[in-house]
């Protein structure tokens, strides 16, 4: 409630209502929307699975229902269902107001998020028919990649179209960030769903975990950055602090990242000299991830005072700090030693989530929470709902991140040494298993107080003479 | 240069697909190139340099087997790669034979690859033989009556599926064959 009566001091400028008349964003409406109905769809999912953990037996008779086949929905769902079209539809919101002109095309944008719809729906049919092409990430059958595919050759020009015809000459960080992604997902998508088809055991497994690591590193991390880039400033109003720590940090993220998919099979059935290479590469990405989050602390200094107020601030610094911790593990995780014990184990879970919802998906949560009002001109439905679903996201999330990396790590100290029969180091993890369920219990609340919260603004009854919020854009 | 592709959108994607290229090609194109065993199917015949045997391409019961183990995602849960670590060969041994680590021509005929990332349930590197048809479906049935407190699901509709059975235990006997290294060759069929 405090932000809207500060925001409301300030009048609406007639270049805003300009700017609102330009811009149609019905391409963004329609991603964003989607994208946050996935969130909560395979969030039961991913409460399911977790579940299971607990009582194996649960809903152990349907065959569609099983375990390894609702696993693959809730990764696909979540990074293809809910982060990546969140993404794509921030980023069809801001390359335009950063490019100064309207989206190329807004039919184009709008069939674009109407495949995505399609491709997410075929995932959820195809997947728990037992339908998996047997990789990690790339599970989707081949047509449906050949769709994703195409899908995002047209999301790609729509975007490229809008830079190409920018009024500012510059662009800005989050503008590279934005292109970077959809140039480097091609390649790595094409590799890891393509690739792989033509390949067999370790050459594939390579192609694979290529394909994989890039999947966050130079997919949701390069938009996941250009979220941050665009919203910590727009939020809390102060300029970034460094252009060119911010070029530092993303072309040695473009040169650093490619490198390191083999740190994915350490000690495994892959040459040394290309996991050594590994290694050596996963450690100089401290390189772009400290060159990136210092350039967001030395942003806020003086403003993080506004975190008391500001739910996206709140969101966006609790998922750089998040960035930045998740980063430290990776590299540490390639070394060999560190390897022999985490490998395999429930941390690796723990870090994944820390990386993909803990930052990405609280970047993006913090852009619908800036954009949702502006797209619809109306105030955000509620401060305290947003604050309620913030804390509960950030209590569920730490319980699932701490505890599974607690328990990982005992469980790595139990493997290595054989005198302990397999199954007591599955009984030693219940209890393990059994936080992480009512964690997940605690961050599906939040997804549906932020589902609650966005679509009561969406069709709520606040009329647009109210709107604080729009008269911040 | 890399400071005018601020204002330069050609630019810039030119040095962004060129800084990316390097690490991509050398990284997925170049090491089957220069690392031959990645391709070289697994055949020792002499004792003197370790385990013995050769691998064999999979029969067509044994690649629907394989199918099969994609289709329930057993990968997810179970690794299929005895890692250069101790605790690896002593856990994947047999009668107190540590086994051999698991080398890339061991994989040739993989495809998809099954190494998998994630060990909530035993690696499966060198389980084929270790245990009998009859335990195999038992334990499909319901694993607990087996392991107690294990957290594998039931797998009911392929314990009571003779063909789809039959053909998921032929695979599972295959895995870590090649390398014939137990010493009294006493594998279950």
């Amino acid at each position: 409630m405090a932000i809207e009566a500060k925001a409301g001091a300030t009048a609406v400028s007639p270049g805003v209502a300009a700017q609102a008349k330009m811009h149609e964003d019905l391409t963004a409406k329609w991603f964003l929307l989607s994208s946050i109905a996935y969130f909560f769809i395979v969030g039961i999912i991913a409460l399911t699975i977790a579940a299971k953990f607990v009582w194996p037996q649960l809903m152990g008779t349907a065959p569609y229902l099983t375990y390894g086949r609702l696993r693959p929905l809730h990764v696909n769902g979540m990074l293809f269902g809910w982060l990546l079209p969140a993404d794509m539809g921030l980023t069809f919101y801001i390359v335009p107001r950063l490019c100064g002109v309207k989206l190329w095309s807004e039919k184009l944008g709008v069939v674009t998020a109407i495949l995505w719809n399609i491709i997410v729906l075929g995932a959820v049919v195809t997947l728990p028919a037992g339908m998996n092409k047997g990789l990690e990430y790339a599970e989707l059958i081949t047509p449906l990649a050949v769709l994703v595919v195409i899908a995002w050759v047209m999301f790609g020009a729509n975007i490229f179209a809008t830079i190409a015809t920018r009024k500012y000459e510059q662009m800005y960080v989050s503008t590279w960030y934005m292109m970077g992604t959809i140039l480097w997902t091609a390649f790595v998508y094409l590799t890891g769903n393509f690739g792989t088809l033509f390949t067999t055991g370790v050459n594939q497994a390579n192609l694979n975990w290529m394909y994989v690591h890039n999947a966050v590193g130079l997919i949701f991390t390069p938009v996941g950055l250009a979220l941050a880039y665009y919203y910590i400033p727009k939020s809390s109003n102060t300029p970034l602090y460094s252009h060119k720590l911010s070029m530092i940090g993303f072309w040695s993220l473009a040169f650093v990242y490619v490198w390191t998919g083999a740190h994915h099979m350490l000690h495994g059935p892959i040459s040394q000299w290309l996991q050594t290479i590994a290694i050596v590469f996963s450690v100089m990405l401290l390189i772009p991830v400290w060159a990136v989050v210092y350039n967001f602390f030395a942003t806020m200094k003086g403003q993080w005072h506004q975190l008391r107020e500001n739910v996206e601030l709140k969101f966006l610094m609790s998922g750089v700090v998040f960035y930045l911790l998740t980063c430290f593990q990776g590299p540490m995780h390639s070394l060999r030693s560190v390897n022999a014990i985490v490998s395999k184990t429930d941390w690796i879970p723990g870090h994944a989530h820390m990386a993909v919802l803990g930052a990405f998906s609280f970047f993006a949560i913090a852009g619908i929470h800036y954009t949702i009002p502006r797209l619809f001109n109306r105030p955000l439905h509620s401060v305290a709902v947003a604050n309620w679903s913030f804390w509960f996201f950030m209590i569920g999330g730490l319980g699932f991140f701490v505890t599974l990396w607690l328990g990982g790590f005992w469980q790595g100290w139990q493997w290595n040494n054989p005198s302990i029969p397999f199954i007591d180091t599955v009984v030693a993890l219940k209890p393990v298993w059994a936080v992480r369920f009512l964690s997940g219990v605690m961050m599906f609340t939040g997804i549906t107080l932020f589902l609650y919260n966005i679509m009561a603004t969406v069709i709520g009854s606040k009329t647009p003479q109210t709107t604080a919020a729009a008269a911040r854009a | 240069m890399l400071r005018k592709t601020d204002s330069n959108a050609i630019l810039f994607v030119v040095a962004a697909l060129l800084l990316f290229a390097i690490g991509g090609l050398l990284t997925t194109v170049a090491p089957p190139l220069i690392d031959k065993t990645w391709g070289k199917p697994f055949e020792n015949s002499d004792p003197a340099k370790g385990p013995v045997g050769k691998l064999r391409p999979y029969t067509d019961l044994e690649l629907k087997g394989r199918a099969i183990y994609v289709r329930e995602g057993c990968w997810y849960c179970h690794t299929q790669q005895t890692r250069t670590l101790l605790a690896d060969t002593k856990r994947s041994g047999w009668k107190g034979v540590d086994s051999p680590i698991s080398t890339p021509d061991e994989f040739v005929y993989d495809q998809p690859h099954m190494f998998g990332t994630k060990r909530t349930g035993p690696d499966l590197s060198r389980v084929g033989g270790k245990y009998n048809r009859q335990w195999h479906r038992t334990h499909f049935r319901n694993p607990r009556d087996l392991v107690q407190g294990s957290v594998m699901p039931p797998f009911p509709w392929i314990a009571n599926n003779d063909a789809e059975f039959e053909a998921l235990v032929s695979y599972i006997q295959t895995l870590g064959r090649a390398k014939d290294w137990r010493p009294d060759h006493d594998y279950e069929k």
